[in-house]
C-alpha cells in the first residue's frame, strides 16, 4: 500500500538507539556475570565467542532460536569449545547494518572475541564482509547469506545459498504437480534470490509458469499485508500449484488469508522461511498441509538429530528449528577447529581450520563446506506442516537431494 | 457474469477495507469539522487500540468482545489526553493543533514500540471466524464478512446519532455555528472535548475490530493515519457522507486496483486523490468544502 514514511523511519531509529543503548548493558551485564562464574580456572584459558543476533526489530523473535542452538550444544559439552572454556558475548544485530556493524566491531575491537557468530540477515552479513577480513577473525552466519562475497576468506555460513530451497523444490514440484505454477514472493533482494532459484530450475526442467506475463509476481514489501487480489488472480491464471516465499508477519499473513480464500484447496510449496519457528505458531492450523523446501526439520529421524531435539525440548520446551540446527552446527565446526588449532588458538588460526573441517555430524545429516561458497554440501528435505503431538510441526516428507 | 465473477472476491474486499477506512476516518473527519483540530496522531489512535486489543483478545468470543471494548477504552482516553492537550491553543488555528498532534504522533509511536514491543503481534479471533466462508460460490475470509455486517451496522447507528437525536444536532450545531450553540446553554468547549473523545473512540472501534485486517505494526500508525487523511480529503473535509463514498472508494482502489491495474497499483490512490481535488474544486470553488 503505502512505502513507509521518513517520520516512521526515524522514530524507528530513535526507539532503536534506545534498545540498543538497553541491549548492550544487558551484554555488559551478561559478561559482566559470566565473568564471576569463572570460579578456579585460568582465565587464559577462556576464549570469548561472540554471538551477533537479532534482539530488536523485524527478526527479534529469531534471536532466542539462534542463541538456543548453540547453547545446547555448548550444554552437551561442557561449557567447552575444543577443550577451553567458553564465554559468551551477545550483541545486537537489529534490523540491519546500522545495529550490527557497531556490535561486530565491539565484538572485535574491545571484547577480543575468537569469532563472531550469528547474523540472521543477508544485509548484516554483506555490511560486516570487510570488517572481519581485515581484522582476520572468522564470522559463521547461520541463516542469511548474501547472493555474492568478494571477500570470501573470513565468512563462513552453516546454513544455505539464498536461491537454494527453490532450486531444492523445483524438480520434485515439476513432477508431483504435472501443470503450471504460480510463482509469487517479495519485492526484495530476498525475495528475488529465494524466487529465482525455484522459477529457473522449473523453467530449465520444462515446466511452466501460471503467471500470465510468464514472469514471477511481486508484491510489494514490507507494505503488502493484503493478499487477496494476489489471490484472485492465481485463482483465475488456472494455476495447479504456487510457489512462494514470505517471511515473518507476511508469511502469517499470506498462509492465513491462503487457507481462508477461492484458492484454498490449489497445493501451495514454499521456501521452508514461511513455516518455520515462530511464524508457525502464529500461523495455526491454516498452515497444516503446505509444503517447504529446507535443510532441516526437527522431525529428521537420525541419532544426532534424536538426541539434539531431546536435549532442546527438555531446556526450552519448544521445538528446535533451522535456526537452531545452525546455530548449533556453528558451534561444533568451532569446536572442530579450535581444537585443531592445538595452543596457538588465535582467530586466524581457527579460520585457517574451519576450512579443515571436514564431515560435520549434523542434527540435519551430514555435510561439509564447500571450498568456494564456504556454505555447506548438504542434503535437501521436503516438509509439511502436520499436528506432530501437541504441536504443529514441518514434518518429514522426502529428501530433495543434495545441493551446495 | 464473468468479469463480474473473476473479480467479485476483490471488490467485495474493497468494500471490507473500505470500511474499515470509513471507521477511522470517521473519527478524523468529526474531530476537524466539530472539533477543529486536524488530528495527526489518529493513526496512533488505532495503532494504540490494535495493540491493546491484540494483547487482550485470546481467541474466545468473550475474548473479543473485551478486546473491542478495550480498542474503544484505549482510543478514547487518548481522545481525552488530546482533546486537554488541545485545549490551550484551540485558538490558534490549525496548524498550531497539527504540529502539536503530530509530535505526539512521534511521541506516541515510540511508546508504542517501547510498550508492545518491536515485533508486529498477531490478534487470535474465534476459530469460527478464522474459517472460510461461502458466498457466490467464491471463499472468503470470515472474519472480514462478519466485520463488513458490523461495519454497516455501526454506520447506520452513526447516521442516527448524528441526524435524529439531540447530541447529534448539537454536534452539527458546533460546526456550523458555535455561538449560537452557547448561547443556547450548551458549551461549546464541552462539545469539543466530546467530540475528540468520541473521535478517538471511533479510532478505537477500528483499530479493535480491524486488528485482524490491518493489524498492529510499527508502520500501521502511519499507513492508516495516510490511508484516512486521503479519505476525507477526497470525501470533503467534515463530511461523513462524502467519507463514506470515499473510503469505498479508497479501499476498491487498493483491492480492484491491484487485480485490474496491477503495475499501476502504487499510484492509483494518489492519482485518485489528485483527480478528485481537481474535480471538487472545479465544482465547488478552491475551498472545496461544504460540511
Amino acid at each position: 500500500m503505502t512505502p513507509a514514511s521518513p517520520i516512521s523511519r526515524r522514530s524507528f531509529r530513535v526507539s532503536a538507539a534506545g534498545l540498543l543503548a538497553g541491549a548492550l548493558a544487558f551484554t555488559a551485564a551478561c559478561s559482566g556475570s559470566a565473568a564471576d562464574d569463572k570460579k578456579g580456572g585460568s582465565s587464559s584459558g577462556t576464549l570469548k565467542i561472540g554471538l551477533t543476533i537479532p534482539l530488536t526489530g523485524v527478526y527479534a523473535a529469531l534471536g532466542p532460536d539462534l542463541q538456543n542452538g548453540f547453547q545446547t550444544y555448548l550444554d552437551q559439552h561442557g561449557g567447552k569449545l575444543g577443550g577451553h572454556k567458553v564465554e559468551l558475548v551477545i550483541t545486537d544485530e537489529g534490523d540491519g547494518p546500522q545495529t550490527s556493524v557497531p556490535s561486530v566491531t565491539k565484538l572485535i575491537k574491545q571484547d577480543k572475541v575468537t569469532a563472531v557468530v550469528g547474523l540472521s540477515n543477508a544485509a548484516t552479513v554483506a555490511a560486516n564482509v570487510d570488517l572481519v577480513n581485515d581484522n582476520k577473525v572468522p564470522m559463521i552466519g547461520a541463516v542469511g547469506r548474501p547472493g555474492e562475497i568478494k571477500r570470501q576468506d573470513y565468512v563462513w555460513h552453516t546454513s544455505y545459498l539464498s536461491e537454494e530451497p527453490g532450486v531444492a523444490a523445483a524438480p520434485y514440484i515439476k513432477e508431483a504437480v504435472q501443470g503450471p505454477v504460480y510463482a509469487i514472493g517479495p519485492d526484495y533482494q530476498g525475495g528475488y534470490d529465494q524466487l529465482r532459484g525455484f522459477t529457473e530450475t522449473f523453467d530449465k526442467l520444462g515446466g511452466k509458469l501460471a503467471n500470465p506475463d510468464g514472469k514471477t509476481k511481486w508484491t510489494p514489501f514490507p507494505a503488502t499485508n493484503n493478499f487477496q487480489p494476489y489471490f484472485n488472480e492465481i485463482k483465475n491464471s488456472g494455476a495447479k500449484a504456487v510457489y512462494t516465499f514470505y517471511a515473518g508477519t507476511a508469511a502469517v499473513n499470506f498462509v492465513k488469508q491462503y487457507k481462508q480464500s477461492d484458492i484454498k484447496d490449489i497445493p501451495l510449496y514454499a521456501a521452508g522461511f514461511l513455516t518455520e519457528g515462530a511464524v508457525l505458531g502464529a500461523e495455526g492450523d491454516a498452515a497444516k498441509g503446505v509444503f517447504t523446501s529446507l535443510n532441516y526439520t526437527p522431525t529428521l529421524d537420525i541419532p544426532a538429530n534424536r538426541s539434539f531435539v531431546s536435549a532442546y525440548q527438555a531446556k526450552y520446551n519448544a521445538l528446535p528449528t533451522m535456526m537452531s540446527a545452525t546455530m548449533y552446527d556453528a558451534a561444533a565446526v568451532l569446536d572442530k577447529a579450535i581444537a585443531a588449532a592445538g595452543d596457538k588458538v588465535t582467530p586466524e588460526t581457527v579460520n585457517a581450520q574451519i576450512a579443515n573441517t571436514g564431515k560435520v555430524d549434523s542434527p540435519r545429516g551430514p555435510w561439509e563446506f564447500n571450498t568456494k561458497s564456504h556454505a555447506p554440501v548438504q542434503k535437501w528435505y521436503l516438509r509439511e506442516v502436520k499436528q506432530d503431538g501437541t504441536a504443529l510441526s514441518n514434518v518429514m516428507v522426502r529428501e530433495l537431494g543434495t545441493l551446495g | 457474469m464473468g468479469w463480474f465473477d473473476d473479480n467479485f472476491i476483490p471488490a467485495l474486499d474493497g468494500v471490507a477495507y473500505g470500511l474499515l477506512l470509513f471507521v477511522v476516518a470517521a473519527g478524523l473527519t468529526l474531530a476537524f469539522g466539530s472539533g477543529g483540530v486536524l488530528n495527526l496522531a489518529h493513526g496512533t489512535l488505532y495503532a494504540f487500540a490494535a495493540y491493546t486489543a491484540t494483547e487482550v483478545a485470546d481467541g474466545s468470543w468473550p475474548g473479543l468482545a473485551l478486546a473491542v471494548l478495550a480498542g474503544i477504552a484505549a482510543g478514547a482516553a487518548g481522545g481525552g489526553v488530546l482533546a486537554v492537550m488541545t485545549a490551550p491553543i484551540a485558538g490558534r488555528g490549525h496548524m498550531a493543533q497539527a504540529m502539536l498532534t503530530f509530535g505526539v504522533a512521534l511521541v506516541g509511536g515510540d511508546l508504542l514500540m517501547t510498550v508492545f514491543g518491536k515485533d508486529d503481534p498477531q490478534v487470535s479471533v474465534p476459530s469460527a471466524l478464522e474459517k472460510p466462508v461461502s458466498i457466490l460460490g467464491h471463499n472468503y475470509p470470515g472474519y472480514r464478512l462478519a466485520f463488513i455486517g458490523v461495519a454497516i451496522a455501526l454506520g447506520v447507528v452513526g447516521w442516527y446519532v448524528l441526524a435524529r437525536t439531540r447530541i447529534g444536532a448539537a454536534v452539527r450545531a458546533s460546526v456550523d455555528d458555535p455561538e449560537m450553540l452557547a448561547a443556547g446553554g450548551i458549551s461549546p468547549a464541552r462539545v469539543r472535548s466530546g467530540v475528540l473523545i468520541a473521535a478517538g473512540a471511533l479510532a478505537g472501534l477500528a483499530g479493535g475490530l480491524g486488528a485482524p485486517i490491518i493489524g498492529p505494526s510499527t508502520s500501521v500508525a502511519n499507513t492508516v493515519l495516510l490511508q484516512s487523511l486521503l479519505v476525507v480529503v477526497i470525501g470533503g473535509l467534515g463530511s461523513v457522507g462524502g467519507a463514506l463514498l470515499a473510503a469505498i472508494l479508497v479501499g476498491e482502489v487498493q483491492t480492484l486496483g491491484v487485480t485490474l491495474m496491477p503495475d499501476f497499483a502504487p499510484y492509483l490512490m494518489y492519482a485518485t486523490m489528485a483527480v478528485m481535488l481537481i474535480a471538487r474544486t472545479a465544482r465547488f470553488g478552491p475551498t472545496g468544502s461544504r460540511v
